[in-house]
């Protein structure tokens, strides 16, 4: 079934520069008659450089953003529907970059409990759903702490556990590990793969980080406001010119296996990983 | 720095105190401040305070603590007692120096309003030693909620609170921090004449504002995507319910102000102070 | 110029339940001209470390040297020593105040209390410098995108013609395009200024490309330091406190274990894509 479906979906706004010769208004089409469909219980990454439309995108799937033109459904919700935008934003959680901006309450558990308590779910179901909210993020000990002593990565898992706690079928990360420290980014990297695997739940990851990319089901690369290239890892990072034009990185073993194609030697292209290239590195050299 | 400064001052024990409903506390506290300024002689003090001790042992918070208040509010106690003993006038005249006169009633009326603020001061101190901040803008709410009637905002006034107490220590670091960066860039904050030392201040207070409003942006964005939306068909995870503790709390209270108004009427009668 | 840091420590709130040491016993030299690339997580004590270093926290115990001046001696030469090692924080942009991003760039220099023509010419140099064209001189810093505010704030600590310069994560953040915009104006600025850079940074990546040297730090201590090369061939002890090495180190790691013939030190694509072809095809590649 499908978690997210997106038919000829547009986003188009006025922007307004004061300049000196007066007040300048020019259209911007954020997106550009967007195509695609997310499965549910996949986990889908989305690419693009800053201003290419992909946040612009995930607002959409929460409804905080509607189309200006198409129909974007969400768990078969369109999000033109006002009625149903609660209904929209249950199934559809959402992290977002700043993890300072996102958090409401100065205790942890207070602050899970903040989605499911505007849902009206009651006292009793609340208590239980932030206790295994924080139990899958792996942060049941900080139940009682305040937000502000916890460290990046740390105010990133509750804020996830924030977004479980109303129980949702999918979850979109708006680029969660850009403010964290290498650490913070492999625990939290580790939250989302696990929901992912173990809970099935819809993942769609926003990131500048290929080395996020790459564990995804599926790539979709935006820019301009167009899906200018999608496909799995394997079909997509192989491009690496392609994608370097679009002002993204492409992993370092995929790289280096592009420029050694170049230099004549007949390695497959579609390395992402370390041990693939070591494989791929010793398979050649016993055939040679 | 900025960010040694604590705000919300919750004293964590488990105390019988500490347990009490955030609303009885509150309500408690705001008869204790009316009831005080009823209290007029020595005899009446020496009973609140008594009282005082009492709630206070029975907190675990140490004295030390409840004292802190008092540090803070010592310009104004020391200004009260200025004015109220050099601007009383009175018949027991002391001493006379241009002005300035010193008697005996002035005197006795600067004492009775230093007891008075210290121990409104200590009195509020148990309030908020004792009770999180989160439970104090649930009280706030709740108690306010009658007042919704009549255009009282009694959950947006809590959820602002909130989310004040949340914002503080980030904005302090965020301060923080900008100060020191444009310290970096040659800034001068401690010299030159107040309107130079005014005009310092604008490359911090616009930045500070500038990210004040993108947070605000930011998190009002993150509350609607987890369906906030005001208070309308809202449940609570920690549901306020009275205990039998709350409702002795209730009858102490009582008893405490009828003694207060029979202490009143006694100590008019026969006692002079 | 060289900074010379001695027996340095730092602990916060001394004497109360807060108090926590951030720094014990650093003992660093750094030399004119050197590009140092300073990495630890958050906590390890790094941005405690380069706030000493332009003087905005004193040390608890231990001192600093300025070309074998002690910066904290003269509370009066603070603001000098401030102007000669410029130090541009984590997210600058948000250090932003001025109508136009000429005046905000122009703010440090005003401070100086410098001549009119003298505060112009740095004004234009430190923003041609990060690469931001003229253009943008009259425009709100606002209203540029994320990559271009922080060549701006960047550009703010230049115009103080800094003798080093402290850049403290400068690519936080920013999309891959972003990213390399600032490092391309970094390692430009010195390879043609020739000033000494202190680059904090999470990634290995980005400080494997460009350092001489490296600075780990770990709990408030030097953990290890040394060429980008002999850092990286320790990659056990750099994963033990929470760090790793460029991805393609461990690619040349494994196959060596694997007993193929391979030079240890390679951290970067261009030398990784050589060393292979090399043992692929037998022979170097011209």
């Amino acid at each position: 079934m499908e978690m997210i479906k997106a038919d000829n979906l547009s986003y188009e706004y006025i922007k307004i520069t004061e300049t000196e010769k007066g007040t300048k208004q020019e259209n911007i089409l954020a997106l550009n008659h967007v195509n695609l469909s997310i499965e549910q219980g996949s986990f889908v990454a989305v690419l693009g450089h800053n201003g290419s439309g992909k946040s612009t995108f995930a607002k959409h799937i929460n409804a905080l953003v509607r189309p200006t033109e198409g129909v974007l459904w969400v768990n078969g919700y369109d999000t033109k529907n006002e009625e149903l935008i609660w209904d929209i934003r249950q199934s559809a959680g959402m992290v977002f970059q700043n993890p300072d901006n996102q958090l409401v309450a100065t205790v942890v558990e207070e602050d899970i409990a903040f989605g499911p308590e505007n849902m009206g779910v009651p006292s009793e179901e609340i208590r239980k759903r932030v206790d295994e909210a924080l139990q899958s993020v792996g942060m049941l000990e900080y139940k009682e702490h305040s937000p502000s002593k916890l460290s990046g990565g740390q105010k990133q898992r509750i804020a996830i556990a924030g977004v479980l706690a109303m129980k949702p079928k999918c979850i979109v990360f708006d680029e969660p590990t850009a403010m964290l420290d290498p650490v913070g980014r492999k625990d939290v990297m580790e939250t989302i793969l696990r929901l992912n695997k173990q809970e099935g739940m819809t993942i769609i990851l926003i990131t500048h980080y290929m080395d996020e990319a790459v564990q995804a089901e599926k790539v979709f690369i935006i820019d301009d406001g167009n899906i200018v290239l999608e496909g799995t890892p394997k079909q997509v990072f192989p491009q690496v010119e392609t994608l370097k034009s679009y002002g993204l990185d492409v992993p370092q073993v995929t790289e280096t296996a592009y420029e050694l194609k170049k230099m004549g030697i007949e390695i497959s292209q579609d390395i992402l990983t370390i041990e693939e290239m070591v494989g791929a590195i010793c398979q050649l050299k016993s055939t040679i | 720095m900025i960010r040694d400064i604590t705000i919300g001052q919750y004293y964590p024990v488990n105390s019988p105190i500490h347990r009490m409903d955030a609303r009885v506390k509150l309500i408690i506290t705001f008869l204790f401040i009316v009831t005080l300024f009823t209290v007029n002689t020595f005899l009446g003090y020496l009973f609140v305070v008594l009282c005082m001790a009492a709630v206070i042992k029975t907190s675990k918070v140490p004295l030390k603590f409840m004292l802190k208040g008092i540090k803070g509010i010592f310009i104004i106690i020391a200004f009260t007692a200025f004015i109220n003993v050099f601007m009383t006038r009175g018949e027991n005249i002391l001493f006379e120096w241009g002005i300035f006169t010193v008697t005996t009633e002035g005197i006795l009326i600067a004492i009775k309003m230093c007891i008075r603020l210290v121990l409104l001061v200590i009195g509020s101190s148990i309030l908020t030693l004792t009770t999180t901040p989160i439970q104090l803008t649930d009280a706030i709410e709740y108690i306010l909620r009658p007042f919704k009637k009549i255009g009282v905002p009694a959950h947006e006034i809590a959820m602002m609170m909130t989310i004040a107490l949340r914002f503080i220590p980030t904005l302090l670091d965020e301060t923080d921090k900008i100060m020191k960066a444009q310290q970096a860039r040659g800034a001068d904050f401690d010299s030159g004449n107040l309107l130079q030392r005014a005009k310092s201040l604008i490359p911090i207070l616009v930045p500070l504002f500038i990210s004040a409003f993108r947070r605000a942006d930011e998190l009002a964005m993150a509350m609607e995507a987890r369906c906030y939306h005001g208070d309308e068909n809202k449940t609570r995870m920690n549901v306020m319910v009275l205990k039998q503790s709350d409702y002795k709390a209730i009858v102490i209270l009582v008893a405490y102000c009828i003694a207060l108004i029979v202490l009143r009427f006694a100590t008019t009668r026969y006692f002079i102070i | 110029m060289s900074i010379k840091i001695n027996h340095l420590k730092h602990v916060y709130n001394a004497g109360t339940i807060f108090e926590k040491t951030a720094l014990y016993d650093i003992n660093i030299t750094i030399q004119t001209g050197e590009f140092i690339g300073l990495i630890g997580h958050t906590g390890s004590g790094k941005s405690t470390l380069i706030q000493h270093l332009n003087g905005t926290i004193s040390p608890t115990e231990g001192e600093i040297l300025l070309d074998d001046e002690n910066i904290h001696k003269d509370k009066a030469k603070l603001r000098e020593v401030r102007q000669r090692i410029g130090l541009a924080f984590q997210y600058p942009e948000h250090q932003l105040f001025e109508m136009t991003v000429y005046k905000d760039v122009a703010f440090g220099p005003s401070n100086m209390k410098l001549s009119e023509q003298e505060i112009d010419k740095r004004v234009r140099e430190a923003l041609q410098t990060v690469g931001l064209s003229e253009s943008v001189y009259e425009k709100s810093p606002f209203e540029l995108s994320g990559g271009q505010k922080r060549r701006v704030a960047i550009a703010g600590v230049l115009a103080m013609n800094p003798e080093v310069l402290i850049l403290d994560e400068p690519t936080a953040g920013l999309d891959p395009k972003g990213r390399d915009e600032i490092l391309y104006a970094i390692k430009k600025l010195h390879e043609k200024r020739g000033i000494t850079i202190i680059l904090v940074s999470h990634s290995m990546e980005d400080v494997a490309k460009l350092a001489d040297r490296l600075i780990v730090m770990e709990k408030g201590r030097v953990a290890m330091t040394g060429t980008p090369k002999e850092v990286f061939a320790r990659v056990e002890e750099l994963e033990k406190i929470g760090l790793a090495a460029p991805q393609i180190s461990y690619v040349l790691a494994e196959l060596k274990q694997k007993g193929y013939d391979l030079p240890n030190d390679i951290y970067t694509v261009e030398e990784a894509v050589k060393a292979l072809y090399t043992l692929l095809k037998g022979e170097e590649k011209l």
